[in-house]
């Protein structure tokens, strides 16, 4: 570590190191909710990818805590100058972590019994599915670009908000619905859970570029789409 | 500041070091034209070592910087107004002194209980080790003369023997500058003690400058290796290694302050460990002493360099009783605890402490003893 102190400057001034921790924690998050809904949404064992989600699981949360103390390092050692920056990637690398534990949440879904394979929606789910595992792509690919593209990131939240609010409109459809409980609670429960995934995710994105985001809270929590 | 390109930022602090020598000299040649009475009553109060180590606590506390103590020291020395048996107790004092920096620090975390108990004990470890090595070592240099002892002997293998003049290139290199401030002050009607005083008084001036300017650029000039090398230690834990890092990064900054600093919120976010911090600090004490040995090669006599080689050998001495012996290792880390474990209970007790510890009982010391 002396060594580290004598090689050349690698630019850890700026946040390059940790954007690429966070976009390859957002790969870790995709892999973990690709393998739970699978679980949830076909018919894979739970049993065979329980492992795999905890210990991503963990690798993500030892990510964040690791980059989290890179952050308060860096605030000791250059000053408060990037202290808008610092928050912002604090509060990212934490809604990731969410998103981590939200797989987990599917996956625990699916060891207590559930299965939606055989469910009428199934074509949907997996529709939906494929949909929110594309946004991690995306969030990823927006995150780890050389500038915060506006336009880019606004489409993006365009598209992640009409599913939350697509999603959010079928959960509500399931409290007064006919169907019986064991049908429709485990689909609410799964839909809540995607929810906050997609809005997170949606989160990760705003804050790269906006650390202290306006959009979710200041309108009267109208539009508070952050879980 | 930050814009300032790296290689315009290096020449700035060389000749920044340039000014910082031509201060030293400055203090060396005005204490040399006050008349030996003069120098007599002002360093009379020195001559008892406990208060020689009050006025290197006091001195520090005032300039918040043992670099410029030390430096002001070798100056003193320099100009044969102190003598090594005097000085060395003041550096000892000069190293208690320098830890108030970021015992103060630690304060700013006084509201939260669990990051303030974690902050005040990483910031009181140093205190307490450098007292602790006080307690163990001017005894004993007092009794056997070992610190001055050693570096008397290495001194003379570099330079020469005491009371001779040594012919310091740097020195040389600041002469006309110095005589520049000299001619200044004979222009504006002064002679005397009060020419002296007024040498003396733009040397501390420029010395405090100079080196407040270094390690303002030093510190942007390293920030990003500083930054580096701490997430390498939080990464790979303490130990003789993070004491070597302590001594390098004090070493590019010319501040243990600013090293010791660091770690405070480090420490009290619970980023660092008390005993990973801990060593970190013990190679600032170290790597603060190249500020005093930088300002020896513009003195004029190898006494001045003896006395900044003794600052560093106190503070080697003191890491090798204190630290390499694993039964006296966590005696300055539980003093630490116990005393931010109070602190956290009665947070007027951590204000008491630091006035009582920096100010009041080095004036008593002072008053009494000088």
């Amino acid at each position: 570590m002396v060594l580290a102190f004598f090689k050349g400057n690698s630019g850890d001034g700026n946040f390059d190191h940790i954007v690429s921790k966070a976009v390859g924690m957002l790969g870790d998050a995709r892999h973990s909710f690709d393998l739970a809904t699978l679980a949830l949404l076909a018919d894979t064992d739970p049993t065979a990818v329980a492992d795999d989600i905890r210990s991503t699981d963990q690798r993500i949360n030892e990510a964040e805590q690791e980059l989290r103390s890179e952050l308060v390092v860096h605030v000791s050692v250059q000053g408060n100058a990037d202290i808008g920056s610092v928050l912002g990637f604090t509060l990212l690398l934490k809604k990731i972590e969410r998103v981590g534990d939200q797989a987990k949440n599917i996956l625990e879904l699916a060891e207590n019994g559930v299965n939606l394979a055989d469910s009428p929606e199934v074509e949907e789910l997996l529709a939906d599915r494929q949909t929110a595992s594309n946004f991690f792509a995306e969030a990823a690919d927006l995150l780890g670009g050389p500038d915060a593209d506006d336009d880019a990131i606004a489409e993006y939240g365009l598209r992640v908000n009409a599913m939350a609010d697509e999603l959010q409109a079928k959960i509500d459809d399931f409290m007064t619905s006919d169907r019986p409980g064991r049908e429709v609670v485990p689909l609410a429960i799964y839909y809540r859970y995607l929810r906050r995934i997609v809005a997170n995710l949606l989160g990760v994105v705003r804050t790269s570029a906006e650390p202290l985001p306006h959009v979710d809270y200041l309108e009267g929590g109208t539009v508070d789409t952050d879980d | 500041m930050s814009r300032i390109p790296g290689p315009v930022r290096s020449a700035i602090v060389v000749g920044l070091i340039y000014i910082f020598l031509v201060g030293v000299s400055s203090l060396e040649a005005g204490i040399k034209i006050m008349g030996e009475d003069t120098q007599e009553r002002l360093f009379s109060a020195a001559s008892n070592p406990i208060a020689a180590l009050c006025i290197g606590i006091l001195g520090t506390v005032l300039v918040q910087s043992s670099s410029a103590s030390t430096s002001v020291i070798v100056g003193l020395v320099a100009s044969g107004a102190l003598g090594v048996d005097d000085a060395v107790p003041m550096v000892m004092g000069a190293n208690i002194g320098t830890t108030v920096t970021n015992t103060l620090v630690s304060l700013g975390h006084i509201r939260q209980s669990n990051e303030f108990r974690r902050a005040f004990a990483a910031a009181t470890v140093h205190d307490f080790f450098n007292v602790l090595a006080v307690a163990v070592l001017l005894p004993i240099e007092l009794i056997f003369g070992l610190i001055s002892n050693t570096a008397k002997a290495i001194s003379e293998r570099l330079v020469g023997a005491s009371g001779t003049e040594w012919k310091s290139p740097v020195k040389a290199w600041v002469k006309e500058p110095v005589g520049w401030l000299k001619d200044l002050w004979e222009a504006a009607g002064t002679s005397g003690n009060v020419q002296g005083v007024l040498m003396v008084l733009t040397g501390l001036v420029i010395i405090l400058a100079a080196l407040t300017l270094i390690t303002k650029n030093m510190r942007a000039l390293v920030a990003d290796r500083v930054e580096r090398s701490v997430n390498a230690l939080l990464s790979r834990g303490g130990g003789a290694i993070a004491l070597l890092l302590g001594l390098v990064i004090t070493i590019a900054v010319q501040s243990s302050s600013i090293t010791t600093s660091i770690l405070i919120p480090l420490a009290g976010a619970g980023v660092i460990s008390l005993r990973n911090a801990y060593p970190v600090t013990l190679g600032a004490n170290v790597g603060t002493t190249i500020t005093a040995l930088l300002a020896s090669l513009a003195a004029s006599s190898p006494e001045s360099l003896t006395v900044a080689l003794a600052h560093t050998t106190f503070n080697i001495a003191g890491i090798l009783l204190l630290y390499a012996l694993p039964f006296a290792r966590d005696v300055p880390v539980k003093a630490a605890e116990a005393l931010a474990a109070v602190a956290v209970e009665r947070r007027t007790a951590a204000v008491a402490y630091v006035a009582v510890a920096f100010i009041i009982l080095p004036l008593v010391g002072v008053a009494v003893l000088g």
